[in-house]
């Protein structure tokens, strides 16, 4: 049997067996030292070289050159993890080519190895292939020449901030507020105490839990239709803004501000943003309208105390302490 | 009381005791006996059995879950009376009286544990629950169905008189909602389904002569007096549950809201179940005396081609809207008509299913997601369009845009002081806007004014409780124009208005209104529509039998318009100039080859030598 064509075959057969046998087991939920994807990839590697080794198979150089470049292509679309984005995948892509090519090139034998089938196929003696090169390869270039004109239209992009400056200071309801020096009034003890405390049941014994309960009252008739019953955004109105609704259990939000920033961001929503936050789309009502001072803070308080995140101090110590569950 | 014994083999002694009471002859017993165990090891027997018991060990750490997740919709008691249910529609389930929709088990009995369990996880698509899979841990989502069971006073889980008849054939421990076994028998579990597979997660590829019998069987058992004619749930005006709160029927072609999909909305399985199990406290019945198994999936299918297919967001489990309209270039002028073939166009997303030939260059629907205005005035907290499609084209020749806009409502309004609208919005001084800036999205602000072209309308010869019209209903429409300045500042224009509705509809439950306008006007706060560049737009939409009206209504967020340019005409020239080139350059590549090789064999010229 041709060589060639085993060498081929070694090379398709195992790559499939390979990606869809063996690739699954490699890749478990938890990774571990052996069972992981760049091991995987290397013992595909050290399955071809040893098949080739074992059979003697030694394929033209184009053909080399050809399996080079498409372990990398590989390697770069499926194995590499997390995925990366197009364009840095083209930038990879084009060294690995350059890459390939030095090998290919590494002395005039090489490359003249791998020319040979080139000029074969351009002077006509490959019939077939000239045939197909000068037919295909026009119309491709035909085909990619339309695509390229034809218009198509994208929605635009649209940057914006997600946690503007806040203005020293905001007025709600006729009181103004340092937003440097305010704290919530309603955080009368510190909120760990109540990790198992529970709303209703523990109201009437603690203080703490009936400020939880009055919040959490107002949060489900006011603000679970964006921010979602489990505070994650996600509440049955949130699909249909853009941006979306915060998710308070995100680490990046709730958990990484001071009260009286989000004091201020739930009395004015989002006709009260600054300039820079525009375009204007923020779904947020300033909640000043609806609800009283207290209420406001009461529903910070409950935010937090249901995440378990802490609100971010400055001046004390443990500033950000605190987690999710 | 049969105790602790879970297996749902308890039939066996219970069909066997039966049969001794009656026959006294042991032969005769023992012959029977038999034939009791021989129906029972049928698969199309019904499974019945004992509720699963409450797990006491388990209420108390439910509990502890229960009052911190659960509470605030569900209420104190389990009453479904929590802080929010005043404000949702459809209220969150009252526990007490142990009625629950979603079940494998028999009309009006209590569910299995893994029916409440599966409910949990998934949550109910389409209302305020959400899917609770991904957010507690297994065991506390065990511990609270167990709580959540423990709140149904009016009946008793291990009440001998309860009895639940598995009517699915689901494994009850299994944890795949998927049933096992069961063959065709009218009484008995559901069984697999007459087609062989279908694709994919939008099963598609349902034999049609299986939707064609289903819709048939729809026909016969008349599911239009409640569904509709085609199914949007505007059959019936004047529903109620079981504790008299007004209730609709599934709206079919919003599959994706559908409360038992389980995050499947397309399985025609969700369908099958309901019509095999009903609804318990809705007037949904199961059709098992009307319907063999076989038929019910067909029913089913029918139901689930109706279901336009959407790209599904996991996350929300809704359609992702579409954020930019794409008005068609139309060669010559528009024909002003919704029946016009060059306006048909399916709800279906067209990277899903492909287009029919004729279709291909019409205008697509464009998903556009509504919520309620919850930020001033009376604020409407149930809205009750879900989402518009909105169609368009436009003409150079005209010189003229056309919007079609259409949703789902299932009932209109017959009051003429809150008639049915829908309204799109611009801003009216799009050329003073920089960049991505935009007025604020509903009714604009101080700075940034916006043009509302709002069409109110009634529909002529209408009664919610007619029987569905296959010809639709005219609409009486009104149209006029604002400037809003702000909630505060909506004012009719002063200018003379130039916005028509040249055709409109209501037909078995979707309004259809086609608005047009000139691309330039006089209007000092028209919006000047100028093509090739993308121009903010958002919706409001008014369901009058809600008596909604003025600031209680529907919005949607700022999406964009474009009106696309014609195909450019180097479309067709540029691509063979360039192949051609191309055709030259290969020439050149070969007479060049050919030439070397030539100098090398003459040998004008020497091959590059080798080191030695």
């Amino acid at each position: 049997m041709n060589k060639t064509l085993v060498s081929f075959l070694v090379f398709v057969v195992g790559l499939a067996v390979f990606h869809n046998a063996i690739f699954p087991i490699f890749t478990p939920k938890e990774v571990g030292w052996i069972l992981n994807r760049y091991v995987y990839f290397l013992s595909f590697i050290a399955y071809l070289i040893i098949t080739h080794l074992i059979l003697r198979l030694k394929p033209p150089i184009a053909m080399m050159g050809l399996f080079v470049w498409s372990i990398g292509f590989y390697f770069y679309k499926f194995v590499l993890y997390p995925p990366i984005p197009w364009t840095l995948f083209i930038t990879y892509m084009v060294m690995w080519s350059i890459g390939t090519f030095l090998y290919i090139s590494q002395d005039p034998e090489t490359f003249r190895e791998f020319r040979k089938p080139i000029v074969k196929a351009i002077v006509g003696e490959y019939k077939m292939a000239q045939i197909v090169l000068m037919i295909a390869l026009p119309i491709l270039v035909g085909w990619a020449t339309y695509q390229s004109i034809y218009p198509s239209f994208q929605e635009p992009v649209e940057l914006r901030t997600v946690h503007p400056a806040p203005p020293a200071t905001t007025k709600v309801h006729g009181k103004t507020y340092p937003l440097e020096s305010t704290n919530n009034p309603f955080r009368v003890d510190e909120q760990d105490n109540y990790k198992d405390s529970f709303p209703f049941l523990d109201a009437d014994k603690h203080e703490y839990m009936k400020y939880v309960t009055e919040g959490g009252t107002i949060f489900f008739q006011n603000c679970h239709y964006c921010h979602g019953d489990q505070l994650n955004g996600l509440g049955m109105f949130s699909h249909v803004f853009n941006p979306t609704p915060a998710n308070f259990i995100d680490p990046g939000t709730i958990a990484m501000l001071q009260e009286a920033f989000l004091f201020w961001r739930v009395s004015k929503g989002g006709p009260g943003l600054p300039n820079e936050s525009t375009p204007w789309s923020s779904a947020m009502p300033p909640w000043e309208e609806h609800l009283k001072t207290e209420e406001i803070w009461k529903v910070i308080l409950f935010e937090y105390w249901y995440t378990g995140w802490h609100p971010r101090t400055f001046g004390t110590e443990g500033s950000t302490a605190g987690g999710g569950e | 009381m049969v105790g602790n014994n879970l297996n749902l083999t308890v039939t066996k002694p219970k069909h066997m005791e039966m049969t001794m009471t009656k026959n006294n002859n042991y032969i005769k017993r023992l012959i029977l006996s038999f034939l009791a165990l021989a129906l029972i090891a049928v698969p199309g027997a019904a499974l019945a059995g004992m509720p699963d018991p409450i797990k006491k060990d388990m209420l108390e750490k439910g509990k502890k879950v229960y009052f911190k997740r659960c509470v605030w919709c569900h209420g104190v008691e389990g009453g479904g009376d929590g802080p929010s249910a005043d404000r949702l529609f459809t209220r969150p389930r009252n526990f007490i009286q142990g009625t629950f929709k979603i079940r494998w088990t028999d009309s009006g009995e209590l569910p299995l544990d893994i029916n409440l369990i599966n409910t949990v996880k998934n949550g109910l698509t389409g209302s305020a629950m959400p899917a609770w899979g991904e957010f507690l841990a297994e065991d506390e989502i065990l511990s609270v169905v167990q709580f959540v069971k423990s709140l149904v006073q009016d009946r008793e889980w291990d009440d001998e008189d309860e009895e639940v008849n598995n009517v699915i054939g689901g494994s009850a421990t299994s944890a795949s909602s998927r049933p096992a076994i069961g063959a065709d028998i009218g009484k008995g579990p559901l069984g697999d389904p007459p087609w062989a597979k279908t694709a994919g997660p939008y099963h598609l590829g349902i034999p049609q002569e299986h939707v064609d019998a289903g819709k048939e069987l729809f026909m016969k058992n008349k599911c239009w007096e409640c569904h509709g004619g085609e199914g949007r749930g505007d059959g019936n005006p004047t529903m109620k549950d079981d504790w008299g709160f007004p209730i609709v029927a599934a709206n079919w072609q919003q599959c994706w809201n559908h409360r038992g999909s389980r995050r499947e909305p397309y399985d025609p399985f969700v369908v099958a179940r309901t019509i095999s199990t009903g609804l318990n406290g809705t007037p949904m019945p199961n059709f098992r005396e009307q319907l063999t198994g076989t038929e019910r999936w067909q029913v089913a299918a029918f139901v689930n081609s109706l279901c336009p297919r959407k790209n599904i967001d996991k996350l929300t489990n809704k359609p992702v809207p579409d954020f930019l309209i794409q008005s068609v270039y139309t060669e010559g002028i528009v024909v002003p008509k919704i029946d016009d073939p060059s306006w048909a166009s399916p709800d279906t997303d067209y990277r899903i299913v492909d287009l029919s030939e004729e279709q291909a260059e019409n205008p697509k629907k464009h998903y556009i997601a509504m919520a309620g205005q919850i930020t001033r005035g009376k604020r409407n907290f149930d809205p009750k369009a879900d989402n518009l499609y909105v169609s368009s084209r436009w003409s150079a020749e005209e010189q003229a845009v056309y919007y079609l806009v259409e949703y789902d409502t299932r009932f209109m309004s017959q009051d003429p002081e809150f008639p049915d609208a829908v309204a799109i919005q611009w801003p009216a001084k799009l050329q003073d806007l920089f960049g991505a800036e935009k007025p604020y999205f509903i009714y604009g602000d101080s700075k940034k004014p916006v043009d509302v072209w709002k069409a109110s309308f009634m529909a002529k010869d209408y009664s919610a409780t007619n029987a569905p019209n296959e010809k639709g209903y005219q609409l009486d429409v009104n149209v006029k124009e604002y400037v809003a300045n702000g909630f505060d500042a909506v004012a009719d224009k002063e200018s003379e208005g130039k916005v028509e509705i040249v055709d409109s509809i209501f037909h078995q439950g979707r309004v259809k209104v086609m608005f047009k306008r000139a691309l330039t006007t006089e209007g000092e706060f028209d919006v000047q529509i100028p093509s090739e560049q993308f121009i903010p737009v958002s919706f409001f939409q008014w369901s009058g039998r809600d008596k909604e009206h003025d600031e209680h209504m529907a919005i949607s967020t700022w999406y964009y318009t474009i009106l696309k340019p014609a195909l450019p005409a180097s479309l067709y020239y540029m691509p063979p100039i360039i192949a051609a080139i191309f055709v030259c350059f290969q020439g050149w590549l070969v007479w060049m080859t050919k030439r070397t090789r030539k100098m090398y064999d003459e040998g004008k010229m020497r091959r590059d030598e080798l080191p030695k």
